[in-house]
């Protein structure tokens, strides 16, 4: 479809009468964008931006033409689009963007990106089509790192020392500054769904669409972003209410009734969002299904992530589940049964009776969340 | 009898795809066998360890981080030295072969190593990730390999295996076998994906203890599974 229309995309992403925004990085970028098309649209803006499964070049350029007008334009005042950070770089010399969030920097698709050096560069040519303002995480040195280049053009987010230092294995980027900021856009507090958010002076409560640290952080990017892109039309009051309005998200801690039985998903999408996730599990947890599908090549990267804290996994299933039960045996979690077929496992684990501590818990990478939704029927 | 003491070199550099867990793996095996063991991670800068470890791990870490990891070995040299000439097992992954070898090709020009392993890794053209599969003295070792260089031995010296599959050091063997020192392009937890392997490092980080090197537990049955399906795939 690029080589139908070259040139096309530039062409389109260039013309949004109030620009561009681009949201990239490893992990949050999705989160952060939905929220950030969020609080805009609460303050009256009409945005176009692409869903998360379309943030490769290919699936941007579908995601264009279906709202194309034939003079290649768009009905909306601003783009914010989550771009894929390989995807973006290549895409960068065909768009001139408003603004760039970078979310952070984490290990993640190894065999893909083989160095979060080179993810660096890949983001940093990104950026480097930012025409008004960076916004980044503080918090990353590696990203930090590309801050001296635009110098005053930076807005940063990231959380506070207090909060930090109750996060026992930190933020899990591929590196930390190595203090806090004070300035900027920050999560000052966090417990379960609940959040504090700094800015200006003043302390906002949120609620967030999931649990944890990291939902807190793509909250407080969008925030940021937001106050940027509106000036003195940004509202705090507006902002808020419009995050805390948002839906839980699938997978991400929200609880749903499948089959009469309540059950907890829970997302992992590299080591870092693992181990976040697995040190955020109720301990001594009755009933957990732990699967890892074909998304992960090499799973021997995730070994790092201590899952002990699971303690006992009723069943290890998808693809890779000798690989994961492997690795859940050496670090002492009880494996009682390994089933690859993902759905003959779900049928099995949520026929088991009641538990008897805990609510039903399936941990699962996206490739074994998506074969999840598709065998229980539950919507996209 | 203390605990035995599995050395776990710089983790926090040397883990990137997990091969530093291997340490817990033996660590793991010692335990099932009735034996005390116990993971010590040793931080770059470091002070070395006054009692000698049992056996002693080295991983693969990014390109940014080889000069300080160098650094830090060159911090423990003289201690590594005596280990080895003590027959303590020694495993080195990827680039920490690579760092114990003469001299690592960069992009920016070479890198000194420690000159531990008579070779030197030099740029393939092109860098390879996927399975890997050596046939060794264990018999076939399987894992994976992802990096951007060769590791050429001189002559003489014995590699771990031959290469069945994969790429290795780039000449049809893979890693070294000198003394107790043992390197590979195998990474992540190798001795946990090969059984016959993790024994004869069990037997050689337990020497007269009288444990059972050779007992199999229910994780030899997964990964067995796992590598009979690896040797399916690749229609070995």
């Amino acid at each position: 479809m690029n080589k139908v229309a070259p040139g096309f995309l530039g062409s389109v992403l260039s013309h949004f009468p109030e620009g561009l925004v681009v949201v990239s990085g490893s992990s949050g970028k999705s989160t952060t964008t939905k929220m950030l098309v969020t609080i805009l649209e609460a303050h009256g803006k009409r945005i176009f931006t692409n869903p998360s499964t379309a943030n490769i070049s290919q699936g941007l350029t579908s995601a264009l033409l279906e709202r194309a007008s034939l003079t290649g334009r768009i009905d909306a005042d601003l783009a914010v689009l989550e771009m894929d950070e390989g995807h973006g770089a290549l895409l960068s010399p065909q768009f001139q963007a408003r603004m760039v969030v970078l979310t952070n920097v984490m290990t993640d698709q190894i065999d893909r990106f083989h160095d979060t050096r080179k993810v660096l560069a890949m983001l940093d040519t990104i950026a480097s089509r930012a025409s008004e303002r960076l916004v980044l995480n503080g918090d990353d040195a590696l990203l930090d790192s590309l801050a001296a280049d635009v110098n005053d053009a930076v807005a940063r987010f990231g959380v506070s020392s207090e909060v930090f230092a109750a996060l026992p294995r930190g933020l899990g980027y591929a590196a930390t500054t190595d203090a806090r900021d004070t300035a900027g856009t920050l999560v000052t507090g966090v417990a379960g769904r609940s959040a504090t958010i700094r800015w200006d002076g003043a302390d906002h409560e949120v609620t967030l669409p999931a649990r944890g640290v990291h939902y807190a952080v793509d909250a407080a990017a969008a925030i940021a972003a937001a106050r940027e892109l509106l000036g003195t039309s940004f509202d705090p009051a507006v902002a808020v209410a419009a995050v805390s309005a948002m839906p839980a998200v699938f997978g991400r801690g929200e609880v749903v009734t499948v089959r009469g039985k309540q059950v907890e998903f829970v997302l992992v999408q590299n080591p870092a969002s693992f181990q976040l996730n697995v040190d955020e599990l109720e301990e001594g947890l009755d009933q957990v299904l732990v699967a890892m599908g074909s998304d992960v090549a090499d799973p021997s990267y995730f070994w790092p992530v201590d899952a002990s804290r699971i303690g006992r996994a009723r069943i290890v299933s998808g693809s890779k589940a000798n690989e994961l039960a492997l690795q859940l045996i050496y670090q002492g979690v009880q494996v009682d049964d390994i089933e690859p077929n993902l759905p003959a496992a779900l049928d099995r684990f949520l026929a088991l009776p009641e538990p008897a501590s805990g609510i039903k818990t399936i941990v699962f990478t996206a490739d074994s969340m998506r074969r999840t939704r598709t065998h229980l029927g539950l919507a996209e | 009898m203390s605990a035995l003491r599995i050395l776990q070199l710089f983790p926090e550099l040397t883990n990137v795809n997990g091969d530093a867990e291997n340490a817990l793996v033996l660590a793991r095996r010692l335990q099932w066998a009735g034996i005390d063991a116990e993971v010590v991670p040793l931080a770059a800068g470091d002070p070395v360890p006054t009692a000698a470890p049992a056996a002693v791990f080295l991983g693969s870490g990014t390109d940014s981080s080889l000069v300080r990891t160098l650094a830090a070995l060159d911090g423990i040299r003289g201690a590594l030295s005596e280990w080895l000439a003590a027959d303590i097992p020694l495993l080195a992954v990827g680039t920490g072969l690579e760092l114990l070898g003469r001299r690592i090709d960069l992009p920016e020009g070479p890198l000194e190593g420690l000159g531990m392993v008579p070779g030197e890794a030099s740029f393939l053209p092109a860098r390879v990730a996927g399975d890997l599969v050596v046939d060794s003295v264990w018999g076939r070792l399987l894992g994976y390999e992802n990096h951007g260089r060769g590791f050429a031995l001189d002559s003489g010296v014995t590699p771990l295996g031959r290469v069945a599959a994969g790429t290795g050091n780039g000449d049809g063997a893979d890693g070294v076998a000198l003394g107790s020192l043992y390197g590979t392009h195998l990474h992540g937890p190798v001795l946990a994906r090969n059984p016959a392997m993790a024994m004869a490092f069990v037997a050689a980080a337990a020497p007269g203890t009288g444990v059972d090197a050779y007992a199999r537990g229910r994780a030899d049955g997964v990964a067995d599974a796992i590598n009979a399906a690896t040797l399916r795939r690749l229609q070995l």
